[in-house]
């Protein structure tokens, strides 16, 4: 279903999916052409959650989606504060962030990340696609919000990842990273594996 | 500790700016030049979206940037960052020029370069 978060610069849309008791994740999408690439799959996640008993919102973030603000007016600070409300306004007390979205869920009390990437190695990506380009995922950006994530780092959080991934994790599973590829695909093995791992780590926190 | 200068086959010789950017700890050993090649491939694999049997032919001799039409400049990025991140190497984008993307030989043998020094 679609429903709607306010939060202190405005108003903005998230799919929420699963039972209306339990626990609640509030999903986190990469930034920029990224999430493009991987709703889809976090979609298909978050099914697989519901049907495991555990409900889940998707919130566009100002200047993301389907959100009326421009990108360009969007900072940081911006999305981590609108991500708390969205989180707040259902309940949840723990996030399921993928890539860059874990960039941004510092202040939900417990974390999930999936594949996480520095602030440090998107602004390299990023100067990448500009210079290819000129704009980001079709988009102008903030140069400010680019000073803001070259800093960013994400959070402690439970962290899996891809076997091709060399990062530090929790666990890997295997996999071709969605968030590569220029055709969004899909991933549903991928997606089931996923959300048995978030199931019993959402258990967990809220013991 | 510099790099030796090296030249490859089918490169230009721009060696000099190569640094070891990992503080120290390669992610790779000096011996894994095969697991560089089937890094790459995968990488190529992954994000261009190509299928393992396409992937798997790759050879030297291999033309890839302007002969496969998945390679744009915008895929040339998640390429380079792909490989950093599976190699734990970091790449100055001046040190990548046309020939450098011009075959899966010339890729490789730059990967090796910046991961094993």
């Amino acid at each position: 279903m679609i429903d709607w978060y306010d939060w202190p610069g405005g108003r903005e849309a998230m799919i929420r999916l699963g039972p209306d008791h339990g626990p609640v994740v509030v999903v986190v999408l990469p930034l920029f052409e990224e999430a493009n690439r991987t709703r889809t799959f976090a979609v298909t996640m978050m099914r697989a959650l519901a049907v495991r008993g555990v409900a889940s919102a998707l919130p566009d973030l100002p200047g993301t989606g389907d959100s009326l603000v421009a990108t360009e007016a969007a900072t940081l600070a911006d999305w981590q504060s609108a991500l708390s409300a969205a989180a707040a306004s259902v309940g949840a007390r723990a996030s399921v962030a993928i890539r860059s979205g874990a960039l941004l869920d510092g202040a939900i009390a417990n974390r999930w990340h999936l594949a996480p990437q520095n602030g440090a190695a998107l602004v390299r990506e990023l100067d990448r696609l500009r210079a290819a380009d000129g704009r980001i995922a079709g988009n102008r950006v903030d140069p400010g919000v680019i000073d803001a994530l070259s800093l960013a780092a994400p959070a402690a959080a439970r962290t899996v990842r891809l076997e091709s991934d060399p990062g530090p994790a929790d666990r890997t599973v295997p996999g071709a990273p969605l968030w590569r590829r220029a055709e969004p695909g899909n991933d549903p093995v991928l997606a089931e594996a996923l959300a048995d791992d978030i199931v019993d780590w959402v258990r967990q926190c809220a013991d | 500790m510099a790099a030796p200068a090296r030249t490859w086959q089918g490169v230009s010789p721009k060696v000099g700016r190569a640094k070891d950017n990992s503080g120290g700890s390669l992610a790779v050993q000096p011996d894994g030049a095969a697991e560089i090649v089937e890094t790459v491939r995968a990488v190529l694999r992954d994000v261009l979206g190509v299928s393992d049997e396409r992937a798997a032919a790759f050879r030297e001799d291999t033309p890839l940037f302007g002969a496969l039409p998945e390679l744009d400049s915008m895929a040339v990025a998640g390429v380079l960052t792909e490989i950093e991140d599976r190699l734990g190497i970091l790449i100055d984008d001046d040190d990548i020029d046309g020939e450098t993307l011009e075959t899966f030989g010339a890729l490789t043998e730059f990967a090796k370069r910046k991961a094993l020094g």
